[in-house]
């Protein structure tokens, strides 16, 4: 779902973002792993609502490792994420509510709220080769 | 930002990378200065400096000049 940006790899801090990025992601597998095979079945509000907060722990895991790649990095490589993460992260909110407005008043097919996580990534991956300046 | 960055670096025989790792950033960086997609910070612009031995302004062209 991330990756590193070119721009990054092969700098240390970039490094320590794939490290970081491949545990959160291992981490994020196996719970699901551990969903689909039915772990979870049984168990009821409030714990329910944890163990869905655990689902959510690396994904916030991820977000935070991408946020360190930014202060780790130098300035070029520092201001280039932040302009590709703010327009990303526009995208995905203004699909996000127009989907929502589109399930309120069109009846659109509900969709999880999860799915602006990958949906983030995918604007980011399409404004990345457009956005290689810093100015 | 127009820069002779490139030439000072060739005349000292350095890579992009060899600059980075004297200024502490990425050959990335480096090779974004060159390209101009990215104007340093006044920090890395002085570093840079210190580094030639030159005045900033004989590195990087202010393109403020005519206009002040």
């Amino acid at each position: 779902m991330a990756f590193c940006p070119t721009e990054a790899s092969g700098t240390a801090a970039g490094r320590r973002y794939t490290i970081r990025t491949l545990a959160f992601m291992a981490g994020y597998v196996a719970v699901n792993v551990a969903a689909i095979f039915g772990a979870f079945d049984d168990v009821k509000a409030p714990g329910s609502y944890a163990l869905a907060l655990i689902v959510a722990a690396p994904v916030i895991g991820q977000l935070w490792a991408t946020l360190k790649l930014i202060e780790e990095s130098d300035e070029f490589v520092r201001a280039l994420m932040t302009k590709r993460m703010i327009l990303a992260s526009g995208l995905a909110i203004a699909a996000a509510s127009a989907w929502g407005f589109m399930e309120s008043y069109a009846g659109a097919p509900h969709l999880p709220g999860w799915l602006v996580y990958p949906l983030f990534w995918g604007f980011f991956g399409v404004v990345s080769p457009f956005v290689r300046s810093t100015r | 930002m127009k820069n002779t960055l490139r030439v000072l670096r060739a005349e000292r025989g350095w890579s992009q990378a060899d600059l980075g790792e004297r200024l502490g950033v990425s050959r990335q960086a480096v090779n974004a200065l060159e390209t101009e997609k990215h104007d340093p910070s006044l920090d890395l612009a002085f570093r840079i400096a210190v580094l030639f031995e030159r005045p900033i302004e004989a590195i990087f062209e202010n393109p403020h000049h005519k206009s002040v």
